[in-house]
């Protein structure tokens, strides 16, 4: 019988075993769990549609009343009361004949293959609640984020890159928790990547040979082991001889992902990367796609400064100006490369824009969490597709109605994964991403 | 962002009755209340034919509500609501079987839950072990070579010889800088504006000093909190007391607010509400904030109650040292009218300073300054007589803001006229003053239930990893239940009856057995209290990013101990190149770290790869992520590499162990290291042990 030094040293990547024998009674299907490595990729629930997430997050909370949801009413109540008509022009797009404004003229052109959510709400119209619901279900409590519950369910075809990986996150609104793994392993948690100069910081010793290094690193691991065996099923410890590994691995996997400059000229061109307005978001979409190529499991990109409560028209321009191109790029390219079909790509903030004129002069709108608009594409969702929608003035849904716990039982549900199944216990309790709720919007579904 | 622009509550908290009854009254009242809280709001929440609830959202979410608090608080029952709010009364000591464990009345409180449980406290702490957990737990530091050996080898007992370790840490100053940075986590500090106009706080550092000093000198906790909310107004029979006094109010005026907000009023409720918020949720652990748009959803605290504390802030002048810039054509990098002038005679008038004496204040003089000149740019000057903080403005009550909005009035409920059940009651405000001095005389009363729990809770998290109520910054109903109440009851009558002694409290718990516990753990007791609630062991505790690096520059023997002088930010914080807050302080800087400037969304990668805490949230307990980028850092950052050759330049293994480890190698050990050594080098081994675990954690 293998004792626990033994497998500490021999499993592939270092793990420590008890935390496996905390998981295993959540893998049941898998054949030995003593074996099974918690990142190794696991079989869905169903047959899923979806393999992978891309999540453009848009901190701020962009307005849906000029953008992707065209309420013709507000145009002609425009200035009557405190109401604001839609900043932008809206037109049919595509043969599905989606309105979409002129805020995004680029991804305007792939409106056949998104999947418009006009119906979602979030409960609160705080920045700080709003985003963390998003993000890990909850207002209230620390909970495992999106992202480690699907990496928890399905682990991750990149065995050397992170399993789930955050692109210049939000620092505050809940920081960290918003990529955190609460009470589930370490592990899940999200890696935060930067799409500056450099992407993760210190990949390279500066004295130290590739083999004097790993020398180095074996010499860590071993003192952490011997550690580990005082503390058994001590997540953190584990973690730390874990991220070692990863450490290692990354040195040389990231800078090969994110060798950008490799790319030929014309994909740069496609996400933007030669104008100063579009390359810090077409950086990140362009390191998304390698990272979907390479495997790993759910990417999130944010995008900030959507919190538009003065200068409306401005700043949506400035700001959909800044990822229109980029997006359309990752659409396109991923179609071309045959990845969007099992690629989701998922587009929001926390909340949307009232319909009225917020502050003096009144050019720009206040929070609304009632009612808002997302969108997705690829991963099994129809395309050129709309689903739900708002009362007249665009502040409430009304239909087709997606709460946060909706969005996260939707999403599990394309991965293949049965939100209501996926459950962790912890403190007396199987936790589920989506709690008490959650209904998957099947409408949606191609 | 505007945190502040909420629907009204759809969740109506019905406050009518109850008001101007018995106490216990009122208790029954409340509980009641919340309980029927409860049921009108699933009743709303299904009957409403709001869309929201027509896939059955609605009755979701009460039931998810009722979950949430029936997971929270275990032993709910209609009179046991916020068990917070209860009286604070001396627990009796409880019974224990074996009665030799216990080294302090506390550790019973800890068997007794232990022995009902059918569990034994693991051994204790070898002297090696305790050495450092004690020395980083008081100071932020290693312990010296010296400290270790002296106290390995003191044939006193253990109760002496760590009595002796235990006096001296309090007595360094280190200790102040220790503590105070976990301080710092809860109240935001920063020596940025941030949002919108990232403009320095030039006179934040004064604050921070303030705050070191006052854990070093051991400050009555209950006046700590006075010269915070009303330093200014606080009697004072020396000029140095007086000066003091009105620093600590620089609490007041850290807030991050957004400066081209071009409403007036909604740039001063603003700043209101983040001073209740700091306020009500640092010293007491309640969410009052969350009362400006709407009566609290879950806590007995009403709109009206908001807005009566509302009108203490909303009568107060805040200074920061940064005005409003909507209005203002160009950007100063201080604005001398928005500081306070120190006074230099005991009865001296306390007020703004009418302009800046000579020197260097702006980053136009520091353009003037090194025209021509090249080189290094001079640090700004300070004025040995400004501080950030608040004084009293224009007196008069904050009028009611129908559902947060600004400009939506609804007659203006008299100052501190605040009816929270259970809780004392608010000392009426003489006319013309902004009541900040009755707030403070409220709060620190020795019955007051929340403030001596939650302080004594803080401490208690920092001791041991977690605190005895896990939400460190909500005893409210959405906050966790408390483990053991009679041992939190104890150390706040403790706390309160040995005059509010922060040092007096610590060396108590310090001392004890149950910090003194080993971090061993059993199969068995893992098995029964896996996170170990119950304390049967010290549970393993990772440093702060901040105790990582200065424990690093020690190793290194590049650690100063002054601090660094004057203000340490550049920038203006609005446009171009002069407007750029930058840190003039960076990573490899000698200080210690709590005195490099903290930037808000300017800090260095490092900080977030090791969790600091966004310092524009209050958050007294620091998450623990374990990633990847955290390991690439002791491997190739430039400061571990720095470091790491310092320290390699002793070229002697067991130096080497005892500079990082705080302790001897084993003799495989030294086998490996010398391995190590040959074929890499002395640096690679100097940071191969920094990168250890075991340097990490605290055992």
């Amino acid at each position: 019988m293998l004792n626990r030094r033994h497998l500490l040293q021999h499993s592939s990547l270092g793990f420590g075993w008890l935390a496996l024998n905390a998981l295993h009674s959540e893998w049941s299907h898998a054949a030995k769990p003593s074996m099974v490595n918690p990142l190794a990729p696991r079989p869905p629930h169903h047959p899923a549609t979806a393999k992978r997430v891309i999540f453009l997050f848009m901190a701020g909370g962009p307005t849906h009343l000029d953008t992707f949801d065209y309420k013709p009413e507000l145009v002609k109540q425009d200035g009557n009361g405190k109401l604001l008509g839609p900043v932008m022009n809206f037109a049919p797009r595509g043969k599905s004949g989606l309105m979409i404004s002129d805020a995004f003229p680029e991804l305007a052109k792939h409106a056949d293959d998104l999947c418009i959510l006009n119906g979602v709400r979030t409960n609160n119209p705080g920045h700080h609640q709003a985003t963390v619901a998003m993000h890990i279900g909850s207002e209230m409590f620390v909970r495992p984020s999106v992202g480690a519950w699907v990496t928890y369910g399905l682990g991750t075809e990149a065995q050397d890159l992170p399993g789930f990986v955050t692109i210049d996150p939000i620092q505050d609104l809940g920081g960290a928790m918003n990529y955190g793994s609460a009470f589930l392993p370490a592990t899940f948690q999200g890696t935060r990547l930067g799409s500056g100069s450099g992407s993760v910081p210190n990949l390279q010793s500066s004295y130290l040979s590739s083999a004097h290094q790993r020398q180095q690193i074996d010499f860590i691991q071993k003192a952490n082991r011997k550690l580990l065996e005082t503390q058994p099923g001590h997540a953190e410890l584990e973690g730390i001889v874990q991220s070692y590994e990863m450490a290692w691995k990354m040195q040389s996997s990231v800078p090969e992902v994110l060798a950008l400059d490799k790319e030929p000229e014309h994909i740069r061109e496609l996400y933007g990367l030669n104008d100063a307005a579009t390359e810090r978001f077409g950086t990140q979409c362009l390191m998304a796609r390698r990272m979907v190529e390479k495997g790993v499991r759910f990417i999130q990109l944010t995008s900030g400064g959507w919190d538009h409560h003065n200068n409306l028209k401005q700043a949506l321009t400035d700001r959909a100006s800044s990822i229109d191109k980029p997006i359309a790029g990752l659409i396109a390219d991923l179609k071309r490369r045959d990845l969007l079909k099992d690629t989701l790509i998922i587009w929001g903030g926390e909340f949307g824009r009232g319909s009225h004129g917020d502050n003096d002069p009144r050019d720009g709108r206040g929070h609304n969490a009632k009612g808002f608009s997302m969108w997705m594409a690829g991963g099994g969702v129809k395309g050129g597709f709309k689903y739900g929608s708002t009362n007249e003035l665009g502040n409430e849904a009304v239909e087709g109605i997606i709460g946060t716990h909706d969005l996260h039982a939707t999403i599990l549900h394309l991965l293949g994964l049965n939100h209501e199944r996926l459950t962790y216990r912890y403190a007396g309790r199987n936790f589920r991403l989506t709690d008490v709720a959650g209904e998957v919007a099947k409408e949606i579904i191609a | 962002m505007k945190p502040g622009r909420l629907f009204p509550s759809p969740l109506p908290l019905s406050r009518s009755g109850g008001r101007g009854r018995t106490r216990q009254g009122a208790r029954e009242l409340t509980a009641k209340r919340s309980f029927l809280w409860v049921l009108e709001y699933s009743a709303t929440r299904t009957q409403s034919p709001s869309p929201a609830c027509g896939r059955g959202e609605g009755v979701r979410a009460w039931l998810t509500l009722i979950l949430c608090i029936l997971t929270i608080t275990p032993t709910l029952s209609a009179n046991d609501l916020r068990w917070s709010f209860r009286k604070l009364t001396r627990p009796a000591l409880p019974n224990i079987t074996d009665a030799t464990w216990p080294k302090d009345d506390l550790d019973r409180f800890i068997l007794a839950k232990l022995e009902a449980n059918s569990l034994k406290p693991v051994r204790d702490a070898a002297r090696i072990t305790l050495i450092r957990r004690v020395t980083f737990d008081l100071t932020g530091l290693p312990p010296e070579w010296t400290a270790v050996e002296a106290f390995v080898n003191d044939p006193a007992s253990d109760d002496e010889a760590l009595a002796k370790v235990v006096d001296a840490l309090l007595q360094s100053p280190r200790f102040g800088e220790r503590w105070a940075r976990h301080w710092l986590d809860v109240v935001r500090y920063a020596d940025t504006v941030g949002r919108t106009w990232n403009a320095p706080f030039t006179y934040a550092w004064r604050y921070r000093d303030w705050v070191i000093d006052s854990f070093n000198a051991d400050k009555p906790y209950s006046r700590f909190i006075a010269e915070q909310i009303a330093g200014d107004l606080l009697p004072a029979s020396k000029v140095e007391q007086r000066r003091e006094q009105i620093t600590g109010t620089g609490l007041l005026a850290l807030g991050a607010m957004d400066l081209s907000e071009g409403d007036p009023e909604r740039f001063k409720l603003d700043q209101v509400d983040d001073q209740i918020d700091v306020v009500t949720r640092t010293f007491l652990g309640m969410t009052i904030a969350c009362a400006r748009c709407h009566d609290h959803k879950t806590d007995p605290v009403t709109q009206k109650d908001y807005y009566a504390l509302a009108g203490l802030f909303y009568s107060s002048d805040t200074l920061p040292g940064q005005a409003n810039k909507s209005n203002l054509t160009g950007a100063m990098y201080v604005d001398p009218e928005m500081l306070i002038d120190l006074p230099t005679k005991l009865d001296e008038k306390v007020a703004p300073p009418t302009k800046l004496p000579q020197g260097i204040h702006s980053m136009g003089d520091i353009q003037d300054a090194t025209r021509g000149v090249g080189g290094n740019a001079p640090p700004y000057d300070t004025d040995a007589h400004f501080a950030m903080g608040v004084l009293e403005g224009k007196v008069k009550n904050c009028d009611f803001r129908v559902g947060g909005e600004p400009h939506d009035r609804k007659g203006a409920p008299r100052r501190g006229d605040i009816d929270i059940p259970d809780l004392p009651r608010f000392p009426t405000i003489p006319a013309g003053e902004s009541g900040r001095l009755q707030l403070a005389q409220w709060m620190t009363q020795p019955t007051h239930p929340l403030t001596s729990r939650v302080m004594v809770n803080r401490i208690w998290a920092h001791l041991f990893g977690k605190g005895l109520v896990r939400t460190v910054d909500d005893f409210g109903l959405t906050g966790a239940n408390v483990k053991n109440e009679a041992l939190l009851d104890h150390l706040a009558v403790r706390f309160v009856t040995g005059e509010w002694s922060v040092k007096q409290l610590i060396r108590s718990i310090v001392l004890s057995r149950t910090y003194r516990l080993s971090s061993d753990a059993s199969e068995a007791h893992l098995a029964v209290d896996g996170d170990n609630d119950l304390l049967w062991r010290m549970s393993p505790r990772r440093l702060e990013f901040e105790a990582l690096r200065d424990a690093m520059l020690l190793a290194a023997g590049r650690l100063k101990f002054e601090r660094p002088h004057g203000i340490q930010v550049a920038g203006t914080g609005g446009k171009g190149n002069a407007g750029r807050p930058r840190s003039l302080l960076t990573l490899d800087a000698p200080y210690r770290t709590l005195y490099l400037p903290v930037m808000r969304d300017l800090l260095p990668d490092a900080y977030a790869t090791w969790d600091f805490p966004p310092p524009t949230q209050i958050k007294g307990q620091r998450d623990v992520t374990t990633v990847a980028p955290q390991a690439l850092w002791f491997m190739n950052s430039e400061l571990a590499e720095r470091i790491a050759s310092d320290i390699g330049n002793i070229e002697d293994i067991h130096l080497i162990y005892r500079a990082v480890l705080n302790r001897d190698p084993a003799s495989d050990e030294v086998a490996d290291a010398q391995a190590l050594v040959e074929s890499a080098g002395w640096t690679a081994l100097a940071q191969a042990l920094m990168a250890t675990a075991e340097f990490r954690y605290l055992f």
